[in-house]
């Protein structure tokens, strides 16, 4: 007898038990509410991209048009930087909501501008988000636990086992086929309602389908897990609450503890500065510069920007733009060690996050879901080069009209840089990667 | 002679290293009908279990059709029906949807008219058999698995307290057909504590106390083991 007629066997078996039938309605009504709540968090951040978009077009307009050089229009006009929601993101939030994905830049001094935001209440973070991502990586293995538990320590207490057993041609596959099709239908109550979300938010069928497979991957190593143990001849005489235990403890170890531990060992071996020290330190450069003599800030400011030797001379002994944005620079590379120093720990930490997940199935699922969403720190990183990137091409289009003393016109500032432009690109560069 | 079916040379079974089944030999022939019969505890279901291999002989040999039950266990699993002493089948089931199933699981090809015809033989009414399972009395229960066995049409036949549960005329007719089976060449192994209805059905009767073959009650020709034997024996064994 083949391996799918006893998969229809213990299917047509396995589905005339009502509970089964409500337990798998709870499963799809979860996953559609992590699916619904992940597409409302997407559509919600992007609406507030576009809104700020909007707002900012009018506001620009308005400053602009109020201002007579360029040193007050670079400092009255704000720009908005933004990471736009993937397709997928719906589905795994991941570092979104650690990261900032929206910043109002101006041509101030940058570093602080990027860290400020690491001050708000990083509440979220803690509590985690109830998305596809949690669904499938934390809440999954119990829901395999729940179903497999009690495969075998059932039919021993309902004094079925050994006619089970004696009628069965081969017992193994008899568990087996059950396993199968009770994690099958458990992909099923999952998946179907993420496949809906993935077409109504237009993700690419490739990360679709590579969702599906880490999801189906996590589920047979639970799957697995459950069957050896609940199968194993250490199992044949506990009851399905003994059972039940051990197969939270290896959860609770795998999804609790090691993640705890590692987060621990991780920041204990690697430490680096946090935001607000870097942006108290490009501040104090700010403010210390008013007192400094010019000279100081230009000596500084020179050695980074050398082509504007020979025009750092000051119409004012007070105040200039160009000195006041050199100063603003040269803030941001007192700052810049401590930036690099901050990004080097992030990436450092990610990296051994990474190593530590190899012993979290649940841990390196999310991971691997968040990469997939471009939600990762990654893709964080990538958005914060994003902003200086940007913000250096602000630098270059207004220190040419600064140092050379253009004539200020309207027209000359419509071709400022817009940060839609570099958005496109990361998106195209994404894609193609 | 006849050829033996059923083997137990110096069987011995443990568990935590206490004796439970202790150097006991028996064999059953093709066509007999044996009851072991004994007290609570006497090893009874552990020798059913041992020739069944959910239990693990600790020393000896167990064949069934000389079949090793520590080596060829799947091949004697297909060769054999056994009843439970409490049948627990599926309560979400049908009486009808429980054989089915158990067929299945048996891989045995049985036809509708088959199964119909078992239920008829064993003479559950009609009105139940396409009942839920969670109504059965436990005397249908029991008959539905008794229809079962007859369906798997195994050779060997283990009961364990086959008629537990069972109002009289239930007795009657299952021992009737256990006697049908019998004549028909099914080797039939019962484990029982009730003296009378094994003295009235079996062939032979060994007596089993603390883990040993104690006595051995043979049926002359047409006559039936002495029950007062038998019970003065089991009596002498089981005193409170």
């Amino acid at each position: 007898m083949s391996i799918f007629s006893n998969f229809s066997r213990e299917a047509k078996f396995l589905f005339k038990q009502k509970h089964l039938w409500a337990f798998y309605a709870v499963v799809v009504c979860l996953s559609a509410f992590a699916v619904y709540s992940g597409i409302s968090e997407a559509n919600h951040q992007q609406a507030t991209i576009e809104r700020l978009l909007e707002k900012e077009a009018i506001d620009r307009e308005n400053v602009i048009a109020k201002q007579k050089d360029y040193g007050s229009a670079a400092y009255y006009t704000f720009h908005l930087t933004y990471s736009e929601p993937s397709a997928m993101a719906f589905a795994a939030m991941g570092q979104r909501d650690i990261y900032p994905w929206k910043h109002r830049i101006r041509m101030l001094a940058l570093e602080g501008q990027i860290y400020e935001t690491d001050a708000d209440n990083p509440e979220l973070s803690f509590l985690g988000r109830f998305d596809f991502a949690f669904l499938v990586s934390i809440l999954l293995p119990l829901f395999v636990i729940l179903l497999l538990h009690d495969l075998r320590a059932s039919e021993r207490s309902a004094g079925r086992y050994d006619l089970l057993v004696v009628t069965a041609k081969n017992q193994h596959s008899l568990w087996l086929s059950r396993a199968v099709i009770l994690s099958l239908s458990l992909a099923a109550a999952l998946l179907i309602p993420f496949v809906v979300g993935a077409i109504v938010s237009q993700a690419p069928f490739a990360d679709v389908v590579l969702m599906v497979l880490v999801v189906l991957a996590h589920l047979l190593f639970w799957m697995v897990i459950s069957l050896v143990f609940v199968t194993s001849k250490k199992a044949i005489k506990q009851s399905s609450a003994q059972i039940a235990s051990v197969l939270l403890s290896v959860w609770l170890l795998v999804t609790v503890l090691v993640p705890v531990v590692s987060d621990l060992v991780i920041n204990k071996m690697v430490t680096g500065p946090s935001g607000g020290e870097i942006m108290l330190t490009q501040r104090e450069a700010v403010n210390d510069a008013w007192d400094l003599p010019a000279e100081d800030t230009w000596t500084e400011f020179l050695k980074t920007h050398p082509q504007w030797q020979g025009k750092t001379t000051m119409d004012s002994p007070f105040f200039e733009w160009k000195w006041y944005y050199a100063f603003q620079q040269v803030g941001d590379q007192k700052a810049s060690a401590l930036a690099t120093a901050y990004r080097d720990a992030i990436i450092k930490k990610d990296q051994l996050a990474g190593q530590f997940a190899l012993l979290s199935p649940p841990m390196l699922t999310q991971r691997i879901l968040s990469a997939i969403a471009t939600t990762d720190t990654q893709a964080a990183l990538v958005y914060q080069q994003q902003i200086r990137q940007f913000h250096k091409s602000l630098r270059e289009f207004y220190y040419p009209l600064m140092f050379n003393k253009a004539e200020f016109s309207l027209e000359t500032l419509k071709a400022q840089p817009q940060y839609s432009t570099y958005e496109r690109a990361h998106k195209k560069h994404m894609e193609n990667n | 002679m006849q050829k033996e079916v059923l083997i137990a040379d110096s069987l011995s079974v443990s568990f935590n290293h206490q004796t439970v089944l202790d150097e006991v030999s028996f064999s059953v022939a093709k066509g007999e009908v044996f009851a072991l019969l004994g007290g609570n505890g006497a090893g009874k279901s552990t020798t059913l279990k041992t020739f069944l291999g959910t239990v693990s002989p600790h020393s000896g040999i167990a064949k069934v059709m000389g079949l090793n039950v520590t080596s060829e266990i799947d091949k004697i699993r297909a060769k054999v029906a056994y009843l439970p002493e409490s049948v627990t089948l599926y309560g979400h089931l049908t009486g009808v949807e429980n054989i089915q199933y158990f067929l299945a699981l048996a891989q045995v090809n049985c036809t509708d008219a088959d199964i119909e015809q078992a239920l008829k033989r064993v003479a559950l009414q009609q009105n139940a058999w396409h009942k839920k399972m969670s109504f059965y009395s436990k005397g249908m229960r029991q008959k539905t698995a008794i229809a079962l066995a007859l369906l798997r049409n195994a050779p060997v036949l283990f009961l364990d307290e086959p008629t537990s549960g069972l109002d009289p005329n239930a007795i009657d007719e299952f021992n009737q057909l256990i006697a049908n089976l019998a004549t028909e060449g099914t080797t039939v192994f019962m484990v029982t504590h009730d003296v009378y209805g094994a003295c009235h059905i079996a062939h032979r009767i060994g007596l089993l106390d603390q883990g040993k073959i104690v006595g051995m009650f043979e049926r002359g020709g047409q006559t039936n083991i002495d029950t007062e034997a038998v019970h003065a024996a089991f009596s002498a064994r089981n005193r409170p």
